[in-house]
């Protein structure tokens, strides 16, 4: 029984795609992650399968019903946290919720409303105006708002983006607790590796618009993980490192290899004691599943916001 | 469903009332009008008045006028309020729910109606304060809020329509740029349109502010007013909401 399902999802703004022919599917009860970096389309994903915005091409069944044909049907069914905090400063927690509730037609809102509030810990707070709120606070209220609909699917894009350590340690748990008490199937956009591998139960890895693996964690990592040596050189411009998979960019040689610790003393030798500033291992994780796909780091691949939000208003003309 | 469109309304009514700011726009606003530019013919002599305004006290003449202008005025805080939607993405939240896209428009609508009416109250009392009096009944004040709830309605839709598209902040000034000044000096809202040169008398004929003015000034100071202005109107409010409601429908953009 799946919650999602998506093929070939696609949208185009005039020649530029942001999202390419993307297929996956998720079970029902699951928290499933995009995981890329910024601009591979993630966001734009989640305006298509909210209904926000339609897509160019294919189509996705969310909770049964398709986004093309019964756009208000999944609205009904699903929930959503967005990347920034999105409330009504000049109204309380409660008139949020409340308008909340109109909106997605929930007939005993207020029971609803008061065992959320009770459960994330902010009834007190209910007649407060959330400009007042803390940041972790708000996203309490915003998740609150989410689930007030009973949802399906609650759809969160870049959920701790912005929190500091703490607060995005409160707000992991809050969403392993939400998936389990309220057996929400959650679909989760980041790009922070760690947050992914320990939320996640599967991750589908995005960039520059295309799915370019699909899998549990453990299984990304066994199948395109492997160790990582990077040597940083002090003469970057000139090596022949005589490896196979490695890679030279901005004076720093990244070498893909079975077992670090024991290939180490190789690539020293081979690169030369004098040339080498620093060394860095990485052992497998979901960064090297991620530079292994892509061959740069997930920051490398950020790429240029301005010139792709002039793409986007270019082509909305 | 008429519970989205409640939702929505309560908001714009509570974040108008909850607006120390707004309060002061409301009164300061169309007391400064009566007073500064209603004073600027007092010294006429009174048979200058009476033969051309057809009242002693110019005041009593602009007030009708002035209310009516206040309506339009008040169409520029509904696409304000929409602009403010897009930009702290508010608009996303309700675009998200099932609610239709003309839900959105309609409390937009009714917001910036409500917040002109709320001036009605205030310019009555000022006025009396001014040494005007009107003929005040249940019927004459009925009319004055509907016919200005008509006012409102239009010229908040017509403004919510130019800034469908647009999340940029300059969009509601330079509309009302472009639609208040002509339409307040093309209306009989301020001076009556014996001297108007023919192709302003053409506009002002069909300008919804000369309508609103006319009639309540024979409403409340000639005891004479003409109905059919009123249906002029809802005709005009009626119009405005389904244009702007199947354009909302169509070009609304969450962003």
């Amino acid at each position: 029984m799946y919650s999602i399902e998506t093929e070939n999802l696609t949208k185009k703004y005039g020649d530029f795609v942001a999202v390419d022919h993307i297929s996956f599917k998720v079970e029902k009860g699951e928290i499933f992650g995009l995981l890329g970096p910024n601009g591979a389309g993630k966001t734009t994903t989640i305006k298509m399968l909210t209904g926000l915005t339609p897509p160019t091409e294919g189509d996705a069944v969310i909770a049964g019903y398709s986004i093309r044909k019964n756009p208000i049907e999944v609205k009904s069914r699903i929930g959503w946290i967005s990347s920034e905090v999105i409330l009504d400063d000049d109204l309380t927690a409660w008139e949020n919720l409340e308008i909340q509730a109109r909106l997605t037609g929930v007939r005993n809102w207020k029971e609803r409303a008061t065992s959320l509030l009770k459960y994330f810990g902010i009834l007190d707070f209910a007649n407060r105006k959330t400009g007042k709120f803390s940041t972790g606070m708000r996203k309490k209220l915003e998740v609150s708002m989410a689930l007030l609909n009973s949802p399906e699917v609650i759809f969160m894009d870049e959920p701790t983006i912005g929190l500091d350590v703490n607060t995005r340690a409160t707000m992991w748990n809050l969403i392993r607790e939400i998936n389990r008490d309220y057996q929400v199937t959650i679909l989760l956009t980041t790009h922070y590796m760690e947050e992914a591998d320990s939320l996640c139960s599967r991750i589908g890895i995005i960039n520059k618009g295309k799915i370019i693996a699909l899998g549990t964690p453990e299984e990304l990592k066994s199948r395109y993980g492997g160790d990582i040596i990077e040597i940083e050189l002090k003469n970057g411009t000139n090596v022949n490192v005589g490896f196979e998979n490695a890679v030279v960019t901005n004076g720093k040689v990244r070498i893909k290899v079975s077992n670090a610790e024991t290939m180490l003393m190789d690539v020293i030798r081979a690169i030369g004691n004098d040339n080498i500033k620093g060394i860095k291992i990485n052992k497998s994780s979901l960064d090297t599943v991620f530079i292994n796909l892509t061959g740069g780091t997930i920051e490398e691949q950020d790429f240029d916001a301005r010139r792709f939000y002039a793409m986007i208003r270019r082509a909305r003309r | 469903m008429m519970d989205r469109l409640y939702a929505l309304y309560m908001r714009e009514a509570k974040r108008i009332f909850r607006s120390v700011y707004m309060w002061i726009m409301l009164i300061s606003q169309p007391i400064m009008w009566l007073v500064f530019f209603g004073s600027s013919f007092s010294g006429v002599p009174s048979q200058v008045l009476t033969s051309f305004f057809h009242t002693t006290n110019y005041i009593a003449f602009i007030l009708p006028g002035e209310l009516s202008i206040s309506m339009l005025f008040v169409g520029m805080f509904s696409s304000m309020s929409l602009i403010q939607d897009k930009r702290f993405g508010y608009l996303k939240r309700v675009l998200i729910t099932p609610t239709p896209k003309y839900d959105v428009f309609l409390a937009k609508t009714l917001g910036g109606m409500t917040r002109g009416l709320l001036q009605v109250p205030i310019l009555l009392v000022a006025s009396y304060f001014l040494g005007v009096r009107l003929d005040l009944t249940p019927l004459s004040l009925g009319v004055l809020f509907l016919s200005l709830a008509f006012v409102g309605i239009g010229f908040s839709s017509l403004y919510s329509m130019f800034t469908l598209k647009t999340a940029d902040w300059q969009a509601p000034g330079v509309i009302s740029n472009l639609i208040n000044l002509p339409l307040m000096f093309s209306s009989t809202a301020l001076f009556p349109k014996a001297f108007f040169p023919g192709w302003l008398r053409a506009i002002s004929d069909v300008n919804p502010l000369t309508y609103a003015a006319e009639l309540n000034r024979g409403m409340l100071l000639y005891n004479d007013p003409s109905w059919n202005y009123l249906g002029y109107l809802a005709m005009f409010a009626l119009v405005m909401v389904l244009l702007g409601s199947i354009l909302t429908n169509k070009y609304l953009n969450a962003e």
